[in-house]
């Protein structure tokens, strides 16, 4: 490993940013982050999911604006007021998340924005197919027809034209955001292609992709980040170097000890869901554990989540539940089999933040709560009361707006939720994200105080170092299936990002 | 509990309502002496009292992010229904009743079900239904107004709004337990907590077990039941029924909730607001036609408060 991070006699970066920070919210992406990529070379970030490589590409791509900072482009500061800014300077992004207008052609999507026009400065429509297929032959692609449908051609297809529609701008700088995510073999090899003849050019390509292979073979720098920061730049490193870079060791997350192993009773066993993006998923979970499960976004952890709560369409071979078969068909099947979701996004799918703490945390049992309809507000708010001081939520009142909480406390409404609801099966979905440290903890104690009461917890997070400090197993998901059973003790965040990233995982 | 009340930037719009209700009042008063005498104020909250009842369905399905277009149709339907089944005849009456407010309730069936199940946007499915009203009652009435078919409102269904009990008209005695089922509803039930919900975030309220399709159907359903009662107490009112005398209707009760200081979007707002909206626009045109203002100008009056409010609520609501 050769470890360069001085960049001396170098000529003046094609692109460069410095001291970039960006909040979300209470939620930092980017922390001071440094970059730079030459003329002609190929630059992959890599890191884990947050650690702020997309927003990186997004702020020098113009669709983001950075808080603090500065992004050079050829040596001069600028500062993008939209993507139109950076495609003026030759920067061109294709992103991770499809951007076709998928009721328009091929053709118009790849001339989207300079339309071919006649002399009369309508578009010419008759050109428009012509010029289209003579720009796709240009880079290769000979089966995907002009005239189609954005909506009738496959993912990979789109992703292609997606890729056209950036390289046939000339640019000097192009930002790949996981270009290779949905493309087979043969078609990122025409990728690299197309890259190494723009490198020839002088083109500078960043790119970020989960498969270490393609990092190896295309790439000439390595910029690792970890939590919004760059923590190097190589030329050479190893996929082990690399995970231990990522994932780091983080001293001020102090997680405490797990509790005993769970009983041998499965409080939830699933055999061969199906779905959308899940492919033959089978596990139990026992009643007392924390099940982690890990693996990149996207890979299918969220709609395995959101079908065992019925939100999602799926097919199972059997769902039992304490050892009882059920059938989930809606969120509110699954409230009544006594399962709960804490969704990945609490603002947008979990909390009505204009609402009370107290109506936020008593919604699902208002049932049980009313008589003849009419809610029994005494009763309500001494339920309420308990869980407030169980949970210490800060709130002023029960009746403050759960959006005027911070964002762990937020969490805790919402986890109080389900505990008002006597849930025996919690599914947690990355709940500690965007919560500060402080409340991390408190959230980890209370996970782990569940599984000592018995619930069973099937608990995602994009942290790979959570996973392994807090579950009694690890399930990691690639491409929708179950890649790796991972048994404590002696589980590793490396090992869990090793699973998740290796195309046969042997774990 | 109305300390609380007070604090929050909606209770304050409705008391910024029922303000804007009395001045309204007392500036008739001085634009014609004899605005503010019992008869006066009584003949206003009557007429409030149609409005109002539109806009109490409006505050329910407005309050989830909906809206409710077929009104203006299914009043006028209600009205001719009732005129034509019960033959004025005070025995008919319960029946008649009975028909008219089923009418509402499957007109608003029809509406919940095509917004909950199959998607369809409330704009479109319910003018879709106001369309449908409109060609069914032109098509059945043949063109006819009760006025030449004859049908009167029963007596009994007159008495509504011509008799009075301990000196208010009982129309305004049902206005009036109206406002209370719909506010107690709407505080203190289950369905009432759900409805919030919905209208604050349906895809959250969903994942919380909430049954978003059935509520929405419901409050649909309540929409048009109180569309076709509105249709009953104007029958009651003026006899007769009209062809066109729902049209006003639509546009009021939608300017009755957003005076009255319900958020257009949903998840916030009172129907006792509603009640404010109702009273306040209806002294307005008093006022108006106090002086002498002819009907357009009237109109864009209207057109230029729901924009001011609107806006000046928007602002608010940035700020919060």
């Amino acid at each position: 490993m050769t470890a360069k991070t001085a960049i001396g006699d170098m000529p003046t970066p094609a692109v460069e940013a410095s001291n970039v920070r960006k909040a979300f919210g209470g939620v930092v992406a980017l922390d001071g982050a440094n970059f730079s990529a030459a003329s002609g070379e190929v630059h992959a970030l890599v890191g884990e999911n947050g650690a702020g490589k997309s927003t990186l590409i997004k702020i020098i791509g113009g669709r983001l604006h950075a808080d603090a900072g500065e992004v050079r482009i050829a040596g001069r500061k600028v500062v993008l007021s939209g993507p139109d800014a950076a495609h003026r300077l030759g920067a061109w992004t294709v992103f991770q998340e499809l951007t076709l207008l998928t009721w328009m052609t091929v053709a118009e999507n790849l001339f989207l924005g300079h339309e071919i026009r006649n002399s009369l400065g309508l578009i010419a429509r008759g050109k428009l197919f012509s010029k289209a297929e003579q720009v796709l032959a240009d880079v290769g692609i000979f089966h995907i027809d002009p005239r189609a449908l954005v909506e009738d051609i496959s993912l990979a297809e789109r992703q292609l034209i997606e890729i056209v529609r950036a390289i046939t701008q000339n640019p000097q700088i192009l930002l790949l955001d996981e270009p290779t995510s949905s493309l087979v073999e043969r078609e990122t090899v025409w990728l690299f292609e197309q890259i190494r003849r723009l490198c020839k050019n002088g083109t500078s390509v960043v790119f970020t992709s989960h498969r270490w292979n393609e990092i190896r073979t295309i790439a000439d720098r390595i910029t690792v980040f970890r939590n919004g920061k760059d923590v190097g730049t190589f030329t050479e490193l190893g996929e082990e170097e690399a995970v231990t870079l990522m994932t780091g060791t983080r001293v001020d997350v102090f997680f405490p000890p797990l509790p005993q192993a769970p009983q041998s009773q499965p409080a939830l066993s699933v055999r061969e869901l199906s779905g959308p993006r899940i492919k033959s998923v089978s596990f139990d979970l026992y009643k007392g554990e924390v099940l982690g499960m890990g693996g990149l976004a996207g890979h299918g952890h969220r709609e395995v989540f959101f079908s065992l709560f019925g939100a999602e369409p799926h097919s199972a071979e059997r769902i039992e539940m304490s050892g009882k078969p059920v059938r989930i068909r809606n969120p509110r099947g699954a409230v009544r089999q006594r399962i709960a979701l804490v969704p990945e996004d609490r603002k947008t799918e979990g909390l009505l933040l204009p609402l009370s703490v107290r109506n936020n945390l008593t919604l699902t049992i208002l049932r049980q709560l009313s008589r003849f309809g009419l809610v029994r507000v005494g009763e309500e708010r001494r339920l309420a009361q308990t869980l407030v001081e169980r949970l210490k939520i800060r709130a002023r009142d029960l009746f403050v707006a759960v959006g005027a909480l911070s964002g762990g406390n937020q969490q805790k409404v919402l986890l109080g939720r389900w505990l008002l609801a006597a849930s025996d099966v919690l599914l947690l979905y990355d709940v500690t994200r965007g919560v500060d440290v402080a409340t991390k903890h408190e959230i980890y104690e209370l996970v782990l105080g569940l599984a000592r009461e018995g619930h069973g917890i099937l608990f995602y997070s994009s942290d790979a170092e959570e996973l392994a400090h807090l579950c009694h197993r690890v399930l990691v998901m690639r491409e929708g299936r179950i890649a790796a059973v991972l048994s404590q003790p002696g589980i590793t965040a490396e090992q869990i990002v090793a699973a998740a990233m290796r195309e046969h995982a042997t774990v | 509990m109305f300390a609380r009340l007070f604090h929050s930037a909606e209770a304050r719009r409705i008391l910024y309502a029922y303000i804007a209700a009395l001045a309204l009042f007392i500036i008739g008063q001085i634009v014609r002496p004899g605005f503010l005498s019992p008869a006066s104020v009584e003949s206003v909250l009557l007429i409030a009292s149609f409005v109002g009842l539109v806009a109490a369905g409006q505050t329910f399905v407005i309050l989830i992010g909906g809206i409710d277009l077929s009104v203006p149709w299914v009043l006028n339907a209600a009205a001719i229904l009732l005129a034509t089944s019960s033959l004025g005849e005070n025995a008919r009456t319960a029946q008649a009743l009975l028909i008219t407010l089923g009418m509402g309730a499957l007109v608003g069936l029809a509406n919940g079900v095509g917004i909950a199940f199959l998607g369809v946007p409330a704009v479109v499915m319910t003018l879709a239904a106001n369309g449908i009203m409109e060609g069914l009652t032109l098509g059945l009435s043949g063109g006819m107004t009760c006025e030449s078919c004859a049908s009167y409102a029963p007596p009994l269904v007159q008495a509504l709004t011509h008799s009075k009990f301990l000196g208010i008209p009982s129309a305004l005695w049902l206005w009036f337990a109206i406002t209370l089922l719909v506010s107690i509803a709407l505080s203190a039930t289950r369905f009432g907590r759900h409805t919030y919900a919905i209208g604050t975030n349906a895809r959250a309220s969903f994942l919380a077990g909430v049954n978003v399709t059935a509520t929405t159907v419901i409050l649909y359903m309540l929409s048009g039941i109180f569309s076709a009662l509105a249709g009953i107490m104007l029958v009651s009112f003026g006899g007769q029924a009209a062809l066109g005398m729902g049209d006003p209707y639509l546009f009021q009760s939608i300017a009755a909730v957003v005076i009255g200081g319900v958020y257009i979007l949903g998840g916030r707002g009172h129907y006792i607001g509603s009640v404010a909206g109702a009273i306040c626009l209806v002294t307005l045109i008093s006022v108006l036609l106090a002086l002498n203002m002819p009907e357009y100008g009237r109109n864009i009056i209207y057109g230029v408060i729901i924009l001011l409010l609107l806006l000046f609520y928007g602002r608010e609501e940035e700020e919060s």
